[in-house]
């Protein structure tokens, strides 16, 4: 094939619209494998690591429209893969009571089709992104076999439909239940961790250019002092990262202080357990000693 | 770094012209890595070896790192085993040197080993007889300090040359002398396994051995270790592990819940009437639900001497349990069976909370273990706690006064609850050695539980 990309390339699409990866993530190499070896990438790690956004930027690196299937508990095959048309079914049993073949009502004219049936049906290559997978049952999971494994699902009025152009497959999962060995059998696997002050800091400047340095480190560097040392409920996410950095650049602020952290701290910290948590084993002003401590040690390693 | 097998791997395949002869050289080696793996516990199958190889095939050899994040995407699935995969891949990967002194090494140490089982032969008998010992029984006897050693030969020597009523012993007298010896040794093997199991060598081949021995190493991941030996500094990230455990146990009895719902048969009679709109054709169907409700939760702690070791532990899983499960009963048990529900407050101790109500009712903390008199007291006192949805966990090392009556009552309980959970926090291998833990189990289901690689697991079978 004469438009297969190479590696390098891969992580040049990437960076050319703004996704951050570095080596040691192995985001864009997973990612890149997944591509080229057709297979569905299923990719685990902690909530607000950025694992959703990898399929929204393969859609754009692959030039293919995103489909989207939000998992959760009770998702079925009517809601996920395809539903009669009953209404219109119905008329037109009444339109044509007298000639009229079964066949004719069971056909694609009938049939709605939900996001896995769109991305098997879809002319163009699609990303077919499957949100939370560890949300659904079981036998959901059991159900997607056949459409990771060959690309093709069975409609039993109709038939087996086959892709016509494969989707590219990716599956996220907060962990919350183990998956089956066979669906993870069928899948390249990529485990996100929350990123290093380092990506961070870029990921900061590239998505609020106005944003000083000094500030997105400081920025960085506290909220990963939020995620190493204390034992939250739920970590900051890259993007309330980003909220909290806009704020205080919104603020006119260009570093940190007690005051200012304690203002804005619910950005970072969504429940009351947590805040509450903050204030017993932290504190403002510890954080920031915190995080200049990790400065420290940077300049220590750089020097 | 010179890596010989690297570079064997390496100038096997590269560039564009390689061809089947090579390519299956290279798949040698994948299948012998594979292989490898799942000697340390990793599921790989033949489906996942060849993505290795077309991954290999695509990104090329030329970059260790690179092919390691290839082998770790095709063959690795679960976070669990990537350290596994990492030590395993350092290893097969190492230079020949590297390897060639770890293969020295464990041949010395099996040799080592076998040269020590070989002394015992020589060093326990019975006036010049071999002695009808297991080799597990040698294998403490050679761990033994050279002191207590020399008291066992001593008691061997002494014996042989002893007499009886004047006449000296016989050969007759040997299987006694065993017994005794047995018995000595049995005590031995459980006092040094309290601390560290006695490990034979593991395996004669050098890459695996030295796995086997990072991976130990590595038990500093807290998931594995015995609970007992967490220091606390650690504890922040071990509560982290029960919250996020016992979230899941919780947002999984949902599951079940709503999953059971639409199972229900059709419900003929609403479906009718929803379709009369319809002219009375079938359009909309209508189950009929079976609702199973959520389980109700009773727990019960062992808080005697034998368990103290763990209530820190106890005390976080219950904490984090009540945290996320609502209208859990807890109760804890000694002598007496104490009930603990509505009495958790934030930031307080399970030490403190535990003493607080013993005060109410006068008793000791950490002394001996009833279970029988505790299930007792909780049929007779509260009557209501065990329906058919009651899930009853019992956290207890099953060391228990009264043991069959308590297996008598559990037996009565189990019938009444929808499921009897035991987690034991004594290791399996020592089951057999508490006299009533084979009464327990025909009414419950057991399952050993000391480290949170444990629970998880369990959690994972049941839920």
């Amino acid at each position: 094939m004469t438009n297969r990309r190479n590696l390098d390339q891969f992580e040049r699409e990437l960076e050319a619209i703004g996704y951050i990866t570095e080596r040691d993530d192995r985001i864009a190499l997973t990612a890149f494998l997944a591509t080229e070896l057709g297979k569905p990438l299923l990719v685990s790690g902690p909530a607000g690591v950025g694992k959703t956004e990898i399929a929204k930027v393969l859609s754009q690196v692959l030039d293919a429209p995103l489909i989207r299937l939000q998992c959760y508990e009770g998702l079925d095959e009517t809601k996920s893969l395809y539903e009669w048309n009953y209404q219109r079914q119905l008329l037109k049993i009444q339109m044509g009571r007298e000639h009229l073949q079964e066949a004719d009502l069971f056909s694609t004219d009938y049939l709605l089709p939900r996001p896995l049936l769109q991305a098997l049906l879809s002319e163009k290559r699609t990303v077919l992104l499957i949100d939370e997978i560890d949300k659904t049952d079981s036998e959901f999971e059991a159900f997607l076999f056949e459409l990771l494994g060959e690309f093709q699902v069975s409609i039993p009025e109709m038939g087996t439909i086959k892709a016509k152009e494969r989707p590219m497959v990716v599956l996220t999962s907060n962990g919350e239940r183990e998956l089956s060995d066979g669906l993870k059998r069928r899948c390249i696997f990529l485990h996100v961790e929350p990123p290093s002050i380092n990506k961070e800091v870029r990921i900061l400047r590239a998505k609020v250019p106005d944003l000083p340095e000094r500030l997105a480190l400081e920025v960085a560097r506290a909220v990963n002092v939020l995620r190493e040392r204390l034992s939250l409920n739920k970590i900051p996410s890259v993007s309330e990262t980003m909220d909290w950095a806009k704020a205080l650049l919104v603020m006119g602020k260009t570093g940190l202080d007690p005051a200012w952290v304690e203002a804005t701290l619910t950005l970072l910290l969504k429940s009351q357990e947590d805040v509450e948590l903050f204030y017993r084993e932290m504190g403002a002003e510890r954080l920031i000693f915190e995080s200049s401590k990790l400065a420290q040690g940077e300049r220590h390693v750089h020097g | 770094m010179n890596l010989v097998n690297w570079h064997r791997v390496k100038g096997m395949s590269m560039g564009n012209n390689y061809d089947s002869h090579r390519a299956s050289e290279l798949d040698r080696y994948l299948v012998e890595f594979a292989q490898l793996l799942r000697t340390v516990g990793l599921k790989i199958s033949p489906s996942e070896i060849s993505d290795a190889t077309e991954g290999l095939a695509l990104i090329g050899l030329v970059d260790r790192e690179k092919v390691e994040a290839v082998l770790q995407a095709t063959l690795v699935k679960n976070v669990q085993h990537i350290s596994a995969f990492q030590e395993a891949f350092r290893a097969y990967f190492a230079s020949l040197e590297q390897k060639e002194a770890w293969q020295k090494e464990a041949a010395h140490k099996t040799s080592q080993w076998n040269e020590q089982i070989e002394k015992t032969y020589q060093d326990l008998r019975f006036q010049d007889n071999e002695l009808e010992i297991s080799d597990d029984q040698r294998a403490v006897y050679a761990n033994l300090p050279e002191k207590d050693k020399q008291r066992l030969r001593d008691f061997l020597e002494k014996s042989s040359k002893g007499t009886r009523s004047g006449v000296p012993v016989d050969h007759t007298y040997q299987p006694m002398v065993e017994r005794v010896l047995r018995g000595s040794l049995e005590y031995w093997r459980k006092k040094l396994n309290e601390d560290d199991p006695i490990l034979s060598p593991g395996s004669s081949d050098g890459v695996l051995s030295e796995v086997e021995r990072a991976l130990r190493d590595r038990e500093v991941e807290v998931i594995s270790r015995d609970l007992k030996k967490i220091s606390p500094e650690e504890w922040p990230e071990v509560i982290r592990l029960i919250r996020r455990l016992s979230q899941r146990l919780a947002s999984q009895v949902t599951r079940r819940y709503r999953a059971a719902r639409r199972r229900g048969g059709l419900d003929m009679r609403s479906t009718l009437r929803k379709n009369l709109r319809y002219g009375g054709v079938l359009v909309d169907r209508s189950y009929r639900s079976r609702r199973k409700g959520r389980p109700r939760i009773v727990l019960l702690c062992d808080i005697s001497g034998s368990m103290l070791k763990y209530t820190e532990f106890i005390w976080q899983f219950v904490y984090g349990l009540s945290s996320v499960v609502s209208g859990i009963k807890t109760f804890a048990f000694g002598e007496a069976l104490i009930p603990l529900t509505g009495k958790f407050r934030k930031g307080q101790t399970f030490e403190v909370m535990v003493k607080e109500a013993l005060s109410i009712s006068g008793k000791e903390w950490g002394g001996g273990t009833n279970l029988a008199s505790a299930l007792e007291t909780l049929q007779k006192k509260y009557p209501d706690t065990f329906n058919k949805q009651t899930l009853l966990l019992i956290v207890s090392d099953a060391q228990t006064l009264e043991g069959d009556k308590a297996a008598t009552l559990l037996g009565e309980v189990q019938r009444h609850v929808r499921q009897v959970l035991w987690l034991n926090t004594l290791p399996e291998r020592r089951w057999s050695e508490t006299p009533y833990v084979k009464a327990f189990l025909p009414f419950c289901q057991m399952y050993e539980c000391y480290t949170l690689g444990h629970l998880s697991q369990i959690l994972n079978k049941q839920f």
